[in-house]
């Protein structure tokens, strides 16, 4: 008898490895790999540095020639191989409190660290944390553009006055979508047309001060052509993405995580669409095969919150253990490139900007909820699973909104702790818990139904 | 003098019933806002009574379900008091700021009452961009224009102007205080302090200016108390006032109060608007001008330091120590803490962080910590002056 016919509700300990996640992603790993190995270089390439913060701008510097660093890619970086202890105790020790943002505190701790290093000239070699920590190369320029989080804002202005002031800052404001007005709707009305033409001009703007801080001129030309890629990239993971209303899904929501940052900061080149082709095919065989991210999938999840990082592996096998596949979430399936419609490659820089401002935090609680209630009934999810990121308020603020109306929708929810970069607030004995009252309810609600 | 501190307190303590009281009598609409730097001239023009939302010391009870414990407590206070119906006599709720938990909050507010009008334009937070100056003035154009729309009413120019010379009244006669204070000449107390600009949130402009004059005059006449302590420069809550037997705690333990930043002192009344010209290029002159004089790390401005004006004010007003107060789980203090305190140990200047909680506060340990913190920075200067 297979496994899932006996099972009980409770949740199971150390679960055997049942999560079948998609072997395509693996091709994936080789671009991120080469992307860090490329960025570590940089320096030895002439490459002038920016770091920057916020939504997925990367195009722009591709289309620049200048290498980038995406603060929190970095310390997801680190949060993924377990060495970002360091960085956030260099952050402590400076006393930066345990409250504010993971991804920051690891940022600017590792920026603390990078410049001690320096001054010291001291680095254990041997030590893998330390060549982790030391290989990041040093910014020529500091570039902010952050949707919604004013910690997010924040978080440069202290990396700036980190190096003193002298690498040169520029901010992009990507305002909220309040919908406040007569006119609002989800990414439309006049409060969307106005802010898409404030960010597209800081846009241009932007684009300007690399040109002024390389010494060359812009090729708005180059941007089209990254542009294209980009925009091929993301029709392919979202038309990838739909195949996932199938039952079972083909992919799980930990599937797409792995590749966050494909969408958000790799290179737009024939590589990242043959990557996001490959995943699509493997997805529709799936589809026609029958084959499950979960084998025996039983329940449908949706995951609202931001990821965390030093969980995935044991999230995904966590879940699937139990018969359960994440299927969908607000952080991968709401935030990455959603509107490539938008994007005219003659002059790309509008449609960037609508995207930018589609971050689903970037609208009133109103009109995400909507958009989450929609993907839900989508992808026929039976309950929410909210990660509670401790330190993360620009995901937790409309948490209890989205499950108050998750149940009004006939969906469960439960809420775990635990946060972005700082394992310490991780709560496993809880999740369990939380996951064995879900299971047990979605059960008990089936066989009445039954 | 103290009739008025007490008309004050009166307002201060119970904001909510003061406005709704007004409503009653006046027929006139009430708008409440948040922190910090709503341009509430506005709302006076259009002939309505600007009040802004504060944190009140009762449990978080119904706000509890809606709001994480990780967020601040003026935050907590808020959601809390709406959910308990406090703010269904508003008109309506405006705003222009950016920090995170306020934008959650604010939507919490809209859920949990559809038929609010909550209206929201977020001013420009990178101050030195180049466009920064246009866009403010936009937004504050579109709030005028919402407001305008929300009360069914025109908010002339000539209004505003009024409106707008009443404010800056109001608040040179605050600063007024400020200035005895620095010359050792007030007689009033932090708390007596708190009440004045804290009713001035919330009280009609008219009748606090008023009120206001008479205490100033007061004030002027009164012989100059005989101010023992060590003089201390209180920093902090951006949003919230102090709990006012903190306050009173600071100044029984051997410190006196002699300047301040926060949001419901000097941070509060520091800035006049232009009286003349166009009255929303003033607003947004005001509103970078305000930065300019006592920079909130909400903000992102190149040249405006908090930590630098922080060592400029301690020096300038005589104090020996700076108090610095973070609310819990504030994250844009949090983040600027470090800077200060380094600018602190540059300048050579004794700090004291003192981190406030809405559920209750270690009143007793922070006796202790503010009589060490006396005690250390008194022998620290006899030692100096023995050379
Ligand atoms: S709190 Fe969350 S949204 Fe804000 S900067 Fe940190 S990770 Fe980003
Ligand atoms: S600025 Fe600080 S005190 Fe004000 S609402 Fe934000 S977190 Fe709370």
């Amino acid at each position: 008898m297979p496994e899932h016919t006996s099972m009980s509700a409770k949740v199971r300990e150390l679960p055997p490895r049942r999560a079948n996640r998609l072997s395509s992603t693996r091709l994936g790993s080789a671009i991120v790999n080469d992307y860090w190995a490329d960025l570590f270089s940089a320096k030895e390439q002439g490459k002038k540095v920016v770091w920057y913060n916020g939504t997925y701008i990367p195009p722009f510097f591709h289309a620049h020639d200048v290498a980038w660093v995406h603060g929190e890619a970095w310390s997801a970086y680190l949060a993924a191989r377990h060495v970002e202890g360091d960085a956030q105790m260099a952050g402590e020790s400076r006393g930066y409190d345990r409250e504010l943002c993971s991804y920051a505190r690891t940022h600017i701790g590792q920026a603390l660290l990078d410049m001690k290093d320096l001054k010291d000239g001291k680095l254990d070699p041997q030590s893998p944390k330390a060549i982790a920590i030391s290989q990041l190369p040093l910014p020529d320029m500091i570039i902010n553009a952050y949707p919604y989080c004013s910690s997010g804002q924040q978080w440069d202005e202290m990396i700036y006055r980190l190096f003193d002031k002298r690498v040169p800052i520029f901010h992009v404001n990507i305002p909220l979508l309040w919908g406040g007005r007569k006119d609002a709707a989800y990414l439309a009305g006049s409060e969307m047309d106005e802010r898409k033409t404030y960010v597209a001009h800081q846009l241009r703007e932007m684009a300007k001060f690399l040109s002024e801080n390389t010494g060359r001129p812009y090729e708005w030309d180059r941007l089209s052509e990254v542009m294209g890629y980009i925009k091929k990239s993301a029709e392919l993971r979202l038309e990838a993405m739909d195949m996932c209303t199938a039952t079972p899904s083909p992919a799980s929501f930990f599937d797409w995580i792995v590749t966050i940052a494909h969408v958000n900061f790799m290179p737009g080149t024939q590589r990242l669409v043959d990557f996001f082709e490959a995943m699509k095919a493997e997805i529709a065989a799936r589809v026609v095969a029958g084959e499950g991210a979960v084998p025996d999938e039983k329940y449908r999840f949706f995951f609202d919150g931001m990821m965390n990082w030093n969980k995935i592996g044991w999230l995904a096998e966590k879940f699937a253990a139990n018969n359960a596949c994440v299927v969908a979430g607000r952080y991968t399936h709401m935030s990455f490139w959603q509107e490539p419609q938008a994007i005219d490659l003659a002059d790309p820089v509008p449609g960037m900007a609508h995207n930018y401002l589609a971050c689903p935090n970037n609208s009133g609680a109103p009109y995400m909820i909507g958009e989450i209630d929609r993907l839900c009934d989508k992808f026929k999810i039976d309950g929410m699973v909210m990660h509670v990121s401790r330190t993360c308020r620009g995901m937790t603020n409309s948490q209890h909104l989205i499950a108050e109306s998750a149940r009004k929708h006939g969906r469960t929810a439960l809420f775990f702790e635990g946060d972005v970069a700082d394992e310490s607030f991780y709560k496993d004995e809880l999740l369990n818990t939380r996951l064995e009252a879900m299971i047990e309810s979605l059960d008990s609600r089936r066989s009445v139904m039954a | 003098m103290r009739s008025v501190i007490e008309s004050f307190s009166a307002v201060a303590g119970d904001s909510v019933g003061y406005a709704r009281r007004w409503k009653e009598e006046t027929g006139r609409p009430v708008i409440g806002s948040f922190p910090m730097n709503f341009p509430v001239e506005l709302v006076h023009a259009a002939g309505a009574l600007p009040v802004i939302i504060q944190e009140v010391d009762e449990p978080i009870t119904d706000g509890e379900a809606a709001v994480f414990s990780f967020y601040c407590g003026y935050n907590r206070s808020v959601v809390d008091q709406a959910l308990k119906g406090r703010f269904k006599f508003f008109d309506g709720i405006m705003f222009a700021d950016h920090c995170v938990q306020l934008l959650g909050t604010a939507d919490v507010l809209r859920w949990h009452d559809p038929g609010s009008r909550i209206l929201f334009n977020q001013l420009v937070a990178s101050m030195d961009a180049t466009w920064a100056v246009d866009e403010a003035r936009n937004s504050l154009g579109q709030l005028k224009r919402e407001l305008e729309d929300l009360l069914g009413t025109i908010i002339t120019d000539a209004a505003l102007h009024e409106s707008i010379a009443l404010f800056n009244h109001n608040r040179q006669l605050i600063r007024r205080l400020y200035t005895l204070r620095e010359e050792g000449r007030l007689t009033l107390s932090a708390r007596d302090l708190q009440h004045v600009v804290k009713s001035s949130m919330v009280m009609d402009r008219e009748d606090h200016t008023r009120l206001l004059a008479e205490l100033v005059a007061a004030c002027e006449a009164a012989p100059a108390p005989d101010l023992r302590g060590m003089p201390v420069y209180l920093s902090g809550h951006l949003c919230q006032a102090p709990q006012l037997t903190l306050l009173d705690l600071v100044e029984s333990t051997g410190a006196v109060v002699v300047g301040d930043d926060l949001y419901h002192g000097f941070r509060y009344i520091s800035t006049d608007v232009p009286e003349t010209g166009d009255p929303l290029d003033a607003l947004a002159f005001w509103y970078f001008e305000r930065n300019r004089k006592v920079p909130c790390p909400t903000r992102a401005d190149g040249d405006a330091d908090w930590d630098d004006f922080l060592v400029r004010e301690v020096t300038r007003t005589g104090a020996e120590g700076l108090i610095v107060l973070v609310a819990k789980f504030c994250e844009p203090h949090m983040y600027y803490f470090p800077e200060i305190v380094e600018a602190c140990e540059r300048a050579g200047i004794a700090l004291l962080k003192l981190e406030t909680e809405h559920d209750g506060m270690p009143l007793e340990a922070f006796k202790t910590r503010i009589e060490t913190f006396v005690e250390v920075s008194r022998r620290r200067k006899h030692a100096a002056a023995l050379g």
